[in-house]
């Protein structure tokens, strides 16, 4: 075969090799991905009662969203945090936890925040809570006992974050300890967003059965 | 991708100083052993093969391999757990390997038009295995020490122009980033020689 002619049969070759590349996800639920963690030497057990709020904040990036500039953080809308929120007490409540007002003395509190972001730094200021919800906490900044969060980057990427704090922690501490934290995370657009942000939330909670009661 | 297919192209170009010799292009169908089994169990049926030999003597050539083989298997969703961290979702894992190997081949003659065949090679196979899970992806690249015997027979179909059909053993040794990787492929192709 003359040199000519190989070099004919590599220019018909190379397109085949690109198509012999894989496909990947084909549809957003398989983009999802739900990571939690916990102190492993909190009792969980031992605590029944906890409260939330009745709002879901967002949050951008190491900031909370403030598109009026009116220094008080935007919140999801009352029917997407209902949706949210309305899951996770479905959840809490099939494990056996009990939903108690913040001035009933809680077991625990249950913050949940929203970020559509590229970047995510999964650690932002307790203040936000504490400013707008008087009654859950002053404004402390808080810690992971025992664990890290992970550090999460995206690409038109939204998260869900869940944050159980001891609302019992020794008063006066500079940090709040985070016992529990989830991530749902996935592509925030498409039809089925909601009932997505559902099954995560739902999958948050069936792998993390130390919660149960 | 990219960089695999201006790889393959530059070992063409190379190719084409053995003059005095063969082409061979196959075809390979790829089935994962050891770790790559472990972390991929489905056989790859995407690739591509091609050899440039050169006949030494009668029965013995030597040449230069370079080929593609792609593994890929979407796993079922799952939950993944080490220590008191969890991550749930579905993963997507790809193995690409491009072996590029130096060998000789031992051509038994015969009688007829069949040519049975075995052979060693040696040299280096880059390894990328990537894991997709959610919106992310973690990938692991390395160049591994190879070994690849192989079995086979020429079958003769015109003036300079062989079926072949043959088994390789792709044999990677592991390094600090990656346990060997190591597959069978069964090849079908053509090789055009000018003797």
């Amino acid at each position: 075969m003359t040199i000519k002619l190989r070099y004919w049969l590599a220019i018909l070759v190379l397109p085949l090799l690109s198509s012999c590349y894989p496909k990947g996800a084909e549809y957003n639920e398989e983009l999802d991905l739900v990571y939690t963690n916990y102190n492993p030497d909190f009792n969980f057990a031992s605590k029944m009662t906890y409260a939330i709020p009745d709002s879901v904040i967002k949050i951008d990036g190491d900031n909370f969203l403030d598109p009026d500039g009116d220094l008080k953080p935007e919140f999801l809308t009352p029917a997407n945090s209902a949706l949210i929120l309305n899951q996770i007490k479905q959840n809490m409540s099939a494990y056996g936890w009990t939903k108690v007002d913040k001035t009933a003395n809680p077991d625990v509190i249950i913050l949940v925040s929203t970020v559509t972001t590229l970047n995510l730094y999964y650690y932002y200021d307790w203040g936000y809570w504490g400013w707008w919800y008087p009654g859950y906490y002053p404004p402390w900044g808080w810690y992971y006992p025992g664990y890290y969060p992970p550090y999460i980057t995206g690409y038109r990427s939204g998260s869900v974050l869940l944050q159980m704090v001891d609302s019992k922690a020794a008063p006066g501490a500079e940090n709040v300890p985070v016992e529990w934290t989830a991530i749902c995370n996935g592509l925030a657009e498409g039809a089925d967003l909601q009932s997505r942000v559902q099954k995560m939330i739902d999958a948050a909670y069936s792998q993390s059965t130390y919660l149960k009661h | 991708m990219k960089k695999i297919i201006m790889f393959l192209l530059a070992t063409v170009c190379v190719g084409g100083v053995f003059a005095q010799g063969s082409f061979t292009a196959t075809y390979p169908i790829s089935i994962p052993m050891g770790d790559l089994s472990d972390y991929i169990g489905a056989t790859s049926f995407r690739g591509f093969t091609m050899e440039f030999s050169k006949r030494q003597k009668k029965n013995l050539d030597i040449g230069l391999e370079t080929s593609w083989h792609t593994f890929y298997e979407r796993q079922s969703p799952a939950v993944y757990t080490e220590g008191t961290a969890s991550v749930s979702g579905v993963q997507y894992r790809y193995t690409n390997t491009v072996p590029l190997l130096a060998g000789v081949k031992y051509l038994k003659e015969t009688d007829g038009n069949f040519t049975p065949y075995a052979g060693l090679g040696v040299g280096t196979i880059y390894v990328n295995r990537s894991t997709d899970l959610g919106l992310y992806r973690i990938t692991n690249e390395t160049w591994q020490f190879a070994l690849r015997p192989e079995l086979g027979v020429l079958i003769k179909a015109g003036s300079g122009v062989s079926g072949v059909l043959g088994v390789k053993y792709y044999a990677g040794f592991g390094t600090d980033d990656l346990d060997g990787q190591s597959y069978i492929s069964i090849n079908l192709g053509l090789m055009f020689s000018n003797f």
